[in-house]
């Protein structure tokens, strides 16, 4: 018989060996699920989203308690959101720890980096969606940092912002950049970075004792372990939005007017806290895009894990890789922690 | 594939698909409104549906709620829903009373000066206090005369000309002043001022701006009042006036101890003296809104505008009461009549009015010459002769209180 379109999805089988789960942790299917869920979740949402400066609070507040299940819906979203950075933060560590970016996949490691950092735009761009008190300052110091930058800043903010100030074209575009360009960008990177799994021998390279092992894993099998992954992540997720609804304040009324929450959402903390340090340019744009070259360069510029130690755990041929890593996720947690603490 | 995972999974689901749905039924059920003012639909009765309507004045099903109280209509979270309310528990706080009670078309900024609430509030001395600021400044060499300069908040009187020619008032801040006694001063002696933060001691007896006149608590914890009336009874204005007395010497409050039994006992002014009228009748049935709540200009002294005397309701011996026989319907007493309906007043009815021609809305010229009282807040009525044609033996000249208590004061 012939495969049908979703059995195409899948490989016909694929070898035990790489399917590991204390190997892999399962993070990129687990990225995978999210995506799905947000992509869902978000599409339920624009039935009563309302993307202009006036409206766009209140449209959250139906969303949130007057549309049945819409406040499910949206938690569902926001905890996707989150859980989609978290995870993509492990499936990085889980990549560089075991030393598996190494060719044929370095390219593939430079499309999951550029994946991370479009889902940061997709995080922050949704948070500001919002449009309440609580994303004021954030927009407001976020969008600034781009004024900062030489040369092009001041461009580069017009064309984000649409004006002299946050408005209502800078909600609209915030919107597109939302649901349509990051979200087609994200999705050619999905498509492209999965292919490339393939492309280059499969989800993982098995230790060199099981390399020879022939046993494979057949497609339904494959898609059961996935459903079980699936339940388990979808009833974590279920819990989370059922008991920790997402954050909601009072609509803006004067965009300039800094009333409320005067702090980044989560994932920007770090940046935010080095701000406090001097130059904005230096800490809020160089440092973090430094930051980003540098686990771009792993693959290139540190010494690549021996084939022999691939399919392990912290092997000692990449060690300074897992070690550069390791510095830059401690100092961004650190960071992100000090960051919390009460001013005064 | 072990089947032990398919079951622990599935069990998780149910469970949590379990406690969503118990969670879902467990909302609160939506209460819409949508008020005829704002034509925006809102959800506050989803929660506040036993609240009594405010007043006979506000409807609710014209005024709703956020357009006085503001809050997040649509929200459905308390926190939420409360959190962009204006002044808290309190719309008609004086720092926020423009954007509730004020507005083009409620009680400010109306073409019509004496509806022009708020202004006539923020400048009068019930809210600024500034004359006794000046003295208090003055007496301890803070200020070189009595030129008002501070009120209890910053306040500029935008309705020219001014009678006074007082235009501005700083405002004034006990923590910028290196007097020790000007510090008691400002932290004992403002707090009844209509801008002030009522005490914590306080708290539950009166609220600030607006409501604490319109919104007598009556002993009630705040909060729980959800009341705007014109007719205060004399109880209410006593969770301010009769409370105690100043201590100069400290510059303190001295609240008063005594347990008083009687009307008469209430008032608290150990020398002084009272009419039965004053004593029987409640504040609100003699003193006017202007007297109240000030006549847009900034003052310092309360007898700037205090119009109502003795004569006011009772004449000299040479003249009656002035009067007016109402012919517009659309003069102010009938619109104060119908604020608080306690007398059915009509076209002919001839009423009395104070020396600056504010109608007391409450009286009636009777056929026989004499006259006729309502109590704005009892509703009891009073009649009551002019001097002219008594056995009174004034001088009409003399209006002030000690020369008419010489015979008329109740003795105690």
């Amino acid at each position: 018989m012939r495969p049908n379109f979703f059995q195409h999805i899948h490989p016909p089988t694929i070898p035990a060996a790489q399917a590991r789960w204390r190997y892999t942790l399962g993070a990129g299917g687990t990225a995978v699920f999210l995506v799905l869920i947000l992509v869902v979740t978000g599409a339920l949402e624009m039935f009563f989203y309302l993307p202009t400066p006036g409206d766009a609070a209140l449209s959250v507040q139906t969303i949130s308690f007057l549309v049945p299940f819409g406040g499910l819906v949206r938690n569902l979203h926001f905890w996707s959101a989150q859980l989609l950075l978290v995870v993509s933060g492990v499936h990085l560590m889980r990549v560089v720890f075991t030393g598996s970016y190494g060719q044929p996949r370095r390219f593939n490691y430079l499309l999951g980096l550029g994946l991370i950092f479009i889902i940061l735009l997709l995080n922050f761009s949704g948070y500001v969606l919002r449009w309440d008190v609580g994303i004021q300052w954030a927009l407001v110091v976020g969008t600034n940092l781009l004024k900062t930058i030489p040369w092009i800043g001041n461009f580069l903010y017009k064309v984000l912002i649409g004006g002299a100030t946050p408005g209502s074209a800078t909600l609209i575009r915030f919107y597109s950049w939302h649901v349509f360009g990051l979200m087609v960008l994200a999705s050619i990177l999905i498509i492209w970075h999965v292919f490339r799994v393939r492309r280059d021998g499969g989800i993982a390279v098995p230790p060199p004792n099981l390399r020879m092992d022939k046993e494979r894993i057949s497609r339904n099998h494959l898609v059961r372990i996935e459903i079980i992954a699936m339940l388990l992540t979808g009833s974590a997720l279920l819990l989370l939005a059922a008991f920790y609804p997402a954050p909601i304040a009072p609509g803006i009324t004067e965009v300039t007017a800094l009333s409320g929450n005067a702090s980044a959402p989560w994932f920007f903390l770090w940046i935010q806290h080095m701000l406090t340090w001097g130059d904005p340019f230096f800490w809020g744009v160089l440092i973090p895009l430094l930051v980003l070259t540098l686990l771009c360069s792993i693959p290139y510029i540190f010494p690549n894990p021996a084939s022999q130690d691939i399919g392990r755990w912290f092997p000692r041929s990449n060690r300074l890789a897992q070690i550069v890593l390791a510095v830059v996720i401690l100092a961004v947690s650190v960071l992100t922690l000090v960051a919390q603490r009460p001013v005064g | 594939m072990n089947n032990r995972y398919w079951i622990i999974a599935s069990v998780f689901l149910l469970i949590t698909i379990s406690l969503i749905w118990w969670l879902q039924a467990r909302r609160i059920e939506p209460v819409a409104i949508t008020p005829t003012l704002t034509g925006q639909v809102e959800y506050c009765l989803s929660c506040h549906a036993d609240l009594a309507e405010i007043s006979p004045s506000h409807p609710l099903k014209t005024f709703g709620c956020v357009l006085c109280h503001g809050g997040e209509r649509l929200a459905l979270n308390a926190d939420l829903a409360h959190s962009s309310m204006r002044g808290g528990n309190n719309p008609s706080a004086l720092s926020v009373v423009e954007q509730s009670c004020g507005g083009e078309n409620c009680h400010a900024g109306t073409s019509t000066a004496e509806r022009n609430h708020i202004q006539r509030t923020l400048t009068s001395l019930q809210s600024t206090y500034a004359g006794a600021i000046a003295n208090v400044r003055y007496t301890f060499g803070t200020q070189p005369d009595l030129t008002p300069l501070y009120g209890t908040g910053a306040v500029t009187d935008t309705s020219l000309p001014s009678k006074t020619g007082i235009l501005h008032l700083g405002a004034f801040d006990p923590l910028n002043e290196a007097n020790p006694s000007l510090k008691s001063f400002g932290a004992n002696c403002l707090t009844c001022h209509l801008n002030y933060q009522v005490p914590e001691d306080l708290k539950g007896t009166r609220f600030t701006g607006c409501a604490a006149c319109h919104s007598p608590v009556g002993g009630f914890r705040s909060g729980e009042v959800h009341i705007l009336t014109t007719a205060m009874p004399y109880t209410h204005c006593n969770t301010c006036h009769n409370r105690g007395n100043y201590d100069l010497r400290t510059i303190t409050f001295v609240e008063r101890i005594d347990q008083p039994m009687t009307r008469l006992e209430r008032y608290y002014q150990p020398i002084g003296q009272f009419t039965q009228c004053e004593y029987t009748l409640d504040c609100v049935d003699c003193h006017t809104r202007t007297e109240a709540m000030g006549d847009g200009d900034l003052h310092t002294r309360q007898k700037d505008f205090e119009y109502v005397r003795c004569a006011t309701c009772h004449g000299t011996l040479t003249e009656l009461p002035s009067t007016r026989t109402l012919t517009d319907p659309d003069d102010l007493a009938f619109r104060l009549a119908q604020v608080n309906p306690v007398v059915d007043l009509h076209i002919g009815d001839t009423i009395l009015i104070t020396g600056m021609g504010e109608p007391l809305w409450n009286t009636k010229v009777l056929t026989d010459g004499s006259y006729q009282m309502v109590g704005k807040a009892t509703k009891q009525l009073f009649t009551f002769d002019p001097v002219m044609g008594s056995g009174c033996t004034q001088d009409g000249q003399d209006q002030s209180s000690a020369y008419c208590h010489e015979c008329h004061a109740v003795e105690r």
